[in-house]
């Protein structure tokens, strides 16, 4: 009995040895192969990106087509809202393990180039895996940093005021291309007046908004590493929002804070609010009202400081396949049919093939169409800013800031120091 | 243990006493060669069995514990080699607001939070001592929170029902009160968190209640013929009887409350790009640790953060077992 139980122990240990062995020998051969190789040469590429269930839905119909053109490489995918989504990445990126495509905004370039996450696209340009060729408005240029390419558009997008209708012609306000701050604040005063209703949601802590603003005066929110603005800048834009919230003419921001996700215009507590043109698509969805896109206030009557936002396509320095990824990225931003199952959700298609194979019906992507016409139009697009390493924290700290100063938990001069200090820190590292 | 199994561990525990009691001398040079390498063997065995726990203690607690301790002395963003930089780490955290905000928040929290939910558990627990219909029912029915509390769904749930227009904000409604939602709001949104922390009272309640088994029924039975109330009995008897299982509870609630992240994580998440609440309004230690370490990609901050949260709770916790000798009473010989 004893012995029998002694042999059947060391009969299992053998098993157990092999199989680890075997198991061991396994991870290396597939470590050898590359860590998503598999024998008949397909290719397993990861793509990770931001947004919720809507665009999930279109990116697997994208890469279901991709997926079919490309047989050998197959694209999995992992996603999250914005803000989980960067920590997850600098996780992974930080552990060497970083998806091999990625979604990527013009905030992050210099931050993950300096920590040499990137891959330097270009190669790929010249080995014929990816196009540059065929962008909208410049915006080829737009992923180009110290000569490297280090992202790829897919859309594009711009600020715009978006208004609630009704609000505004009850009140009698007419927003017209090239009005004034000044006649921007007489609206506000109209809009309290005559519809009873705050004007805006507040725009003080909105950073591209500021960014506008300072470009419309000379300056500019960063330059290529650091703040391009003074305190006594932020100390006038703050005070004067600090004064419209008292006054009613911006809205009550705890009010604004406690709907919260829901924005404070769907929710009927402002009657306009600053933001990205593509966003306008969420205020249908949420409110009763009928909503439309107004052109950004200037200073001089002529310059509003817009220039086209994107949404980008980055890969991983590390990764394994570059070329399949540069066939990846150059798919999604070039074909036409892409561009019809996703529409303007990532903004209005970076590409002329695109942009002329997806032809909005609905009101909304109409209205999104048609104010970018109107841009081009007016000839007010300009270039981009660079975005300094940090600058992310710069905006996280500003939304922040902005809204302690709303709801008065934060005198302006403070929170001025405040936003200037963490901002320091933040370019610094 | 019968007598004929001479070699069976507990057997030979028990002869080692009674021969080391009465010759006071070294035991192991007397015993047997082959009962050696039988303890050897046995040994051999149980290290072998615990290898899994010493394996991960290594590599998941004590490994990190030092890295982290070393990169609590350096700037390191996950990215570059940490840079060794003394202190520094130190000095701008208490040079920092934020940080000296998320500390307030946190003490709040602990103040506010530990002794309700205590109360709450003691109370529960007196009520359930006692004998009664469906006394299992309850006692599983008050428990349950504590098992799923911690759970990130209940923070969801929770972040639902104090959000703007949802049920709390109707109630307050119904009562004439219009505060808004709690959770959108800076001033009242660590109030839902202690909420939530004092509807988890399960885990000290039944501890209570296990104390309160203990209490000799013949004290209350000589204070009642002595003619002491309810009130007399509870002051006089139970809470003195039941005093060790309350400081156990103390502490433990104690450090349990400093450690508070997920549920103002969640709870407080997700609004407009702030990790922690409207205005900061439920940025306790943890989640402002985290926001330096995965946000600001500061973990060499961060685990400084962490260390000097780990002094403090340490130093709590010596603070509470000094004073247990002014009002914790062990009962003589137990």
């Amino acid at each position: 009995m004893q012995r029998d139980r002694n042999v059947e122990r060391r009969a299992i240990l053998k098993v157990a040895g092999a199989s680890l062995a075997v198991a061991g020998l396994g991870a290396t051969a597939t470590a050898c192969g590359g860590d998503s190789g598999s024998g008949d040469g397909t290719v397993t590429i990861r793509y990770s990106w931001w947004g919720a269930e809507d665009r999930a839905e279109r990116i697997k119909k994208s890469i279901a087509l991709f997926e079919k053109k490309y047989p050998k490489i197959k694209v999995k995918t992992d996603f999250q809202p914005y803000t989980d989504f960067w920590k997850k990445f600098n996780t992974q990126a930080s552990g060497g393990n970083p998806p091999d495509v990625f979604q990527n905004a013009v905030g992050f370039l210099r931050k993950y180039d300096a920590r040499n996450v990137l891959l330097d696209l270009s190669a790929q340009v010249e080995a014929g895996n990816l196009s540059m060729d065929g962008f909208r408005a410049g915006l080829e240029k737009f992923g180009e940093i110290d000569g490297k390419l280090l992202g790829v558009p897919v859309g594009s997008n711009s600020m715009a005021l978006v208004i609630d209708k009704h609000v505004y012609t009850k009140a009698g306000v007419k927003p017209e291309q090239g009005w004034t701050w000044d006649d921007y604040d007489a609206a506000m005063k109209k809009i309290r007046d005559k519809a009873g209703r705050a004007g805006d949601t507040g725009p003080y802590n909105v950073m591209y908004l500021y960014d506008l603003y300072l470009r419309q005066n000379g300056k500019a929110f960063f330059t290529e590493d650091g703040l391009g603005f003074a305190e006594a800048d932020l100390k006038a834009w703050w005070a004067k929002a600090e004064k419209a919230v008292e006054e009613g003419l911006y809205a009550d921001q705890k009010k604004v804070a406690q709907i919260k996700p829901k924005s404070a215009v769907s929710g009927e507590i402002a009657a306009g609010e600053f933001t990205w043109d593509n966003f306008t698509i969420r205020y249908t969805s949420e409110g009763k009202s009928e909503y439309g896109l107004a052109p950004i206030p200037t200073t001089d009557g002529k310059k509003t400081g817009q220039y086209l936002g994107s949404l980008m396509l980055s890969a991983s320095k590390r990764t394994q396949h570059p070329k399949e990824v540069a066939q990846f990225i150059n798919f999604m931003v070039h074909e036409p049919e892409v561009a019809e199952i996703m529409g303007y959700d990532r903004g209005v298609p970076a590409t002329q093939a695109q942009y002329d194979a997806f032809k909005p019906t609905d009101p909304v992507n109409k209205a999104i169409a048609e104010y970018e016409q109107s841009l081009v139009d007016a000839g007010v697009l300009e270039p981009i800013t660079p975005h300094p390493n940090g600058a992310d924290v710069c905006e996280a700290a500003f939304l922040r800031i902005g809204e302690e100063v709303g709801l008065g938990k934060r005198p302006v001069d403070d929170a001025v120091k405040q936003f200037f200090t963490e901002s320091k820190t933040a370019l610094a590292t | 243990m019968g007598t004929t199994v001479t070699h069976a561990p507990a057997a030979e525990g028990l002869s080692k006493d009674k021969r080391s009691e009465s010759r006071h001398g070294p035991v192991n040079s007397s015993r047997p060669a082959a009962l050696k390498r039988r303890g050897r063997r046995e040994n051999l065995a149980g290290y072998l069995f615990m290898s899994p726990w010493i394996a991960g203690f290594l590599l998941l607690t004590a490994g990190p514990m030092v890295a982290s301790l070393y990169y609590a002395f350096t700037d390191y963003n996950l990215y570059d080699a940490p840079k060794w930089i003394g202190l520094d780490n130190f000095s701008e955290m208490f040079a920092d607001p934020r940080w000296r905000h998320s500390v307030q928040v946190t003490l709040w929290y602990v103040v506010i939070g530990t002794p309700l939910k205590l109360l709450a558990a003691l109370g529960v627990a007196l009520l359930l001592a006692q004998k009664r219909r469906g006394q299992a029912f309850y006692r599983a029915a008050f428990y349950a929170p504590s098992l799923i509390g911690a759970s990130v769904s209940i923070a969801i749930v929770w972040k639902a029902i104090f959000s703007d227009d949802a049920i709390v904000d109707r109630t307050q409604q119904l009562f004439g009160v219009d505060v808004g939602g709690w959770s959108g709001d800076p001033d009242m949104i660590i109030y839902s968190l202690v909420a939530l922390t004092v509807w988890q009272f399960g885990a000290p309640m039944v501890i209570f209640l296990a104390g309160l088994k203990q209490v000799p029924r013949e004290l209350y039975e000589a204070a009642e013929v002595d003619g002491a109330g309810k009130w007399r009995r509870f002051w006089n008897i139970t809470l003195p009887m039941i005093s060790p299982v309350l400081f156990f509870n103390v502490l433990l609630e104690t450090i349990h409350s400093f450690q508070i992240f997920s549920s103002a994580y969640i709870v407080g998440g997700g609004a407009g790009g702030n990790a922690c609440g409207p205005a900061d309004g439920s940025m306790v230690y943890t989640c402002y640790l985290y926001v330096q370490g995965f946000e600001n990609s500061r973990m060499g901050l961060a685990s400084a953060m962490a260390w000097l949260l780990l002094i403090a709770v340490a130093l709590v916790t010596a603070v509470l077992f000094w004073s247990q000798k002014r009002w914790v009473h062990y009962e003589e010989g137990a």
